[in-house]
């Protein structure tokens, strides 16, 4: 992509792009033709060749989750096995003396997205093992189900010997199991070899293939990159994590099943071994030997396993060793699979696709981007209320009874000693955590129950103690991701577009880094930024998510003198736009820019005033002092 | 009635099973985060080992020769293979040891041949005892008395030495274990061949019970791991008890409907996924890895 083709005002697929895509599918269509002769002098048959093409689409799906979501899943078989059983169930039942390859392949696929949808609801908000079990479990269950059914599914024996469906398009009934005419390629076999079924398949692949390639490439896949890098990040810059690994999970199914159903019709036979555990882990060997998180790196990964298997069971049985060396070696040498020895230019980071070429703006931002500020400044209703706050954890109350109200466009400053509850005090405020009791109302409305996401498309932000950001990208994607929430709400299943298309999140995203003084650094790997740029590249991240109130916690902490100067100055800025609260352990600052200060103590507000006031007054003195000089204290 | 008393006893060894190989896995999580699919592994090399020396040299010997041939493996494996996953997030580690537990199982059955093996007890324990109506095989309970004091071993271990302490310790807070440094390395090699020992021994004891072909492994890995998460992933109680949960679970179904036995732990794994995130005696802090 050229700065050109992005700053142009275009339609959701420009010419450039299906033109890209054409070509695309173009170059697959001859790889898929090419394989089978391939294959053949290898000792390959055509049969196989099919079944790679079929089973490929369900590694191009599973890698969607595992690579793409980063969530491995130890249960695809129900997918595809259930995708195969269904598919053959249609067949079998559904008006018999007509089978419809339609039917069945369409109407599998919509009924394992649905068994996707059903099992991810539950599964998505488990991670690691915990979810390799949890889909392992449920694909048991489907096993089960499977076994006993047996009027339907024929228990262990599987369903054998299914009726050849045939194809209608148009006014033909395309009958896939006949062969091409044949034409002897010498060493490479015989055209007519190949049945109907292998044209049929392969555009079933390239289609597959042109949706991975425009699903990961897209809005939706930049978002799902995002959050398998920083789920936290993600959540609090207004993305619905949960909601993205489910879209992910039931797509992936679907593909998975979509799979399975083609196969049955082809092999014309369901094993039950197709719904086994062990059919869950060939997916698992296939991509990540293959590559994950690239495009192709599954279907690679499908044929070189899928050719040892078929070839080298004949003359070794040592073949499974070989398979499981391989599988060990790719995971321990190639993390990212064999493909990347093929070809080093690949998918590895979707979102670098993302990039926009540095375009200095020196405009003034339009009107959009000033953070709604209605009730700015000493408006009768406060922005954020708290009543009777409290936060336990087990029998320890980190935060007890907390009455608080800050009103529009104060900067005020949350202060106390160590282990006073701030940190618990602002994730309650920003959502990360529920309170044990007592309420957080934002302009009058109560707010105690709303998620984190939701809270930010309130318009409540927050920067972390420890700056919280996708470290593998740059500075302005990362700010770019923050304004991409605020622009396309918690979800959107953008699967077609690119956000690069957006220019309200550049303009967003420009701004806040204007704000932060990072556009210096615009372009720099956010993994490789100072301590201080770090933390105020968190700071734009919040920003960039046109807040009404910022939560900065500890915002200079680690900063040298200077930059913490600096970085003082601009948040005292940002406070003239916008609601801030800060929690601070440098005095200077804390006395130096704040309207007004609200001291914890052990949980609890010891008082609020003005910094004049907390000065004074005894009781902080007393409590606070263990921890600060007297003369730090009043430095400011 | 007595089939009843039966399946209860059943329960109780198979159970007992899960928790030895529960156990190992919940030490090693604690002391290397590492989420480790190949413990089957050791249970099925410690059973073949078994197999071969019991048929060779000695009942006796196999029960010394299993547990050490495996500990050896397992330090091999630490040292050669899984060092670098330690940092890594759970899914590689799940990857890798997923691999090393096929190459394990392929290796077994290329040298053992795929055929379900067993070896004999000595005459002296192949008799039954007897209690009222129940007649149970003596070799069993035995194994079971013999699973429940080496439990009670694991635990004074993890109560009682320093080593324990360190996986106490990194059950909790791994980075802080680690930030004081001591002798990390040596204790995590220590507990991860501890931990492959345990599984390696009840392979081997429980092969004249159970019998062994290359895929018991990851046969037996599998409720294991639901044990694990049932009782929680880093509680030895937790282990224990869900262990001799889902033991029960699965005999006593097997009892009333056999084919739904191979399913029910499954059922109960997702109702306390859903319920109980953190397992029946877990600690939340340890769910999210």
């Amino acid at each position: 992509m050229s700065a050109a083709d992005n700053t142009a005002a275009q339609p959701a697929l420009p010419r450039s792009l299906l033109a890209a895509d054409l070509r695309f599918a173009l170059l697959c269509a001859v790889g898929i033709a090419l394989f089978p002769f391939l294959l053949h002098p290898l000792g390959g048959y055509s049969t196989l060749a099919t079944q790679i093409a079929i089973v490929s689409i369900a590694s191009i799906g599973f890698n969607l989750l595992l690579g793409y979501a980063g969530s491995l899943s130890y249960g695809h078989a129900m997918f595809y096995g259930g995708g195969g059983y269904i598919a053959a169930i249609l067949l079998l039942r559904v008006n018999p003396q007509h089978p419809n390859v339609w039917l069945c392949v369409i109407g599998a696929t919509l009924a394992t997205a649905f068994l996707a949808l059903l099992v991810g609801a539950v599964t998505v908000r488990l991670y690691g093992i915990y979810f390799a079990l949890l889909t392992l479990a449920f694909a048991q269950m489907v096993f089960f189900i499977v076994e006993q059914a047996k009027d339907w599914t024929n228990g262990d024996d599987g369903l054998q010997s299914l009726p050849n469906a045939l194809l209608p398009l148009g006014s033909w009934n395309i009958d896939l199991t006949a062969h091409l005419p044949s034409v002897d390629l010498g060493p490479f076999g015989n055209l007519g070899e190949l049945r109907l079924w292998y044209i049929f398949a392969g555009i079933c692949l390239i289609l597959v293939l042109l949706l991975s390639r425009t699903l990961t490439r897209s809005q939706f896949g930049e978002v799902l990159g995002a959050i398998r890098e920083n789920e936290q990040r993600s959540s609090l810059i207004g993305f619905n994590a949960a909601a993205y690994r489910l879209a992910a999970f039931t797509i992936s199914g679907a593909l998975t099943g979509f799979s399975g159903a083609l196969r049955g019709l082809f092999d014309g036979s369901i094993p039950i071994d197709a719904v086994g555990i062990d059919r869950s882990g060939s997916f698992v060997i296939y991509t990540v030997v293959g590559g994950v998180q690239t495009l192709f790196g599954p279907v690679a990964g499908t044929a070189v396993i899928m050719f040892l298997e078929n070839v080298l069971s004949a003359r070794t049985p040592a073949w499974r060793l070989i398979e499981g060396l391989i599988f060990v070696g790719v995971i321990v040498f190639l993390p990212r699979g064999l493909s990347t020895v093929l070809k080093q230019q690949r998918d590895k980071n979707p979102r670098g696709l993302f990039v926009r070429s540095l375009r200095p703006s020196t405009e003034e931002p339009d009107p959009l981007l000033k953070p709604a500020a209605e009730g700015h400044r000493g408006g009768p209703m406060s922005i954020i209320e708290t009543f009777k706050l409290g936060k336990l954890f087990g029998h320890f109350a980190a935060v007890r009874d907390v009455d608080f109200r800050v009103n529009p466009g104060e900067l005020r400053a949350v202060i106390g000693p160590n282990g006073a509850g701030k940190t618990t005090f602002f994730n309650l405020l920003s959502g990360t955590i529920a309170p044990s009791s007592g309420t957080v109302n934002y302009k009058g409305r109560e707010v105690s129950r709303s998620s984190g996401t939701s809270r930010v498309h309130l318009g409540i932000a927050k920067a972390f103690q420890t700056a919280s950001l996708y470290s593998d990208q740059t500075v302005r994607q990362n700010c770019r991701l923050a304004a991409l929430a605020r622009v396309q709400g918690p979800f959107k299943l953008q699967v077609f577009r690119r956000s690069t298309r957006l220019d309200d999140v550049d303009a967003l995203a420009e701004r806040a880094m204007t704000r932060l003084d990072l556009i210096g650094v615009a372009d720099v790997r956010a993994g490789d930024l100072s301590h201080g740029d770090k933390k105020r590249l968190d700071i734009a991240i919040a920003l960039a998510t046109q807040p009404q109130i910022l939560l900065l916690d500890e915002p200079v902490a680690g900063m040298s003198k200077d930059e913490a100067r600096k970085t003082e100055a601009l948040i005292r800025k940002l406070s003239t736009e916008m609601t801030v609260l800060v929690i601070e352990h440098d005095m200077e600052m804390v006395m130096g820019i704040s309207d007004s200060i609200t001291v914890l103590h052990q949980g609890t507000v010891l008082a609020t005033g003005t910094p004049s006031e907390i000065q004074a007054n005894p009781r902080v003195q007393e409590a606070y002092l263990g921890g600060h000089s007297e003369a730090e204290l009043a430095h400011g | 009635m007595e089939a009843f008393f039966q399946a209860l006893l059943g329960g109780l060894v198979l159970g007992l099973i899960y928790v030895a190989i529960a156990v190992g896995l919940t030490i090693i999580f604690g002391t290397l985060r590492l989420v480790n699919f190949a413990h089957g592994a050791f249970y099925a090399i410690g059973a073949y080992v078994g197999l071969v020396v019991a048929q060779h040299i000695g009942v006796g010997w196999a029960f010394i020769a299993a547990p050490i041939v495996v500990a050896l493996f397992a330090i091999l494996l630490d040292r050669v293979v899984l060092r670098p996953f330690y940092e890594k997030e759970p899914t590689a580690q799940l990857l890798v040891t997923f691999g090393i537990a096929l190459v394990v199982e392929e290796s077994l059955r290329l040298i053992f041949g795929a055929t379900t093996q067993q070896y004999k007890m000595p005459e002296a324990l192949q008799g039954s005892f007897t209690l009222g109506p129940i007649t149970y095989p003596a070799y069993r309970l035995l194994f079971a008395g013999g699973v429940i004091v080496m439990l009670a071993l694991v635990w004074l271990f993890i109560e009682r030495t320093t080593y324990g302490l360190i996986v106490r310790a990194g059950i909790r807070d791994r980075i802080m274990v680690q930030l004081l440094g001591g002798n990390i390395r040596q204790a995590s090699t220590i507990v991860f061949a501890l931990g492959a020992a345990i599984a390696g021994l009840v392979g081997a004891a429980a092969t004249p019970i159970y019998s062994i072909d290359p895929a018991t492994g990851f046969a037996f890995l599998v409720p294991s791991f639901v044990v694990v998460v049932v009782g929680g992933l880093g509680s030895f109680w937790g282990a224990v008890l869900g262990g001799l949960l889902i033991g029960e679970l699965q005999s006593l179904t097997n009892l009333v409907y056999a084919p739904a036995s191979s399913v029910v732990i499954y059922l109960c794994m997702a109702l306390v996924l859903l319920l109980r995130p953190q397992g029946l005696l877990g600690e939340s802090e340890v769910i999210r890895q």
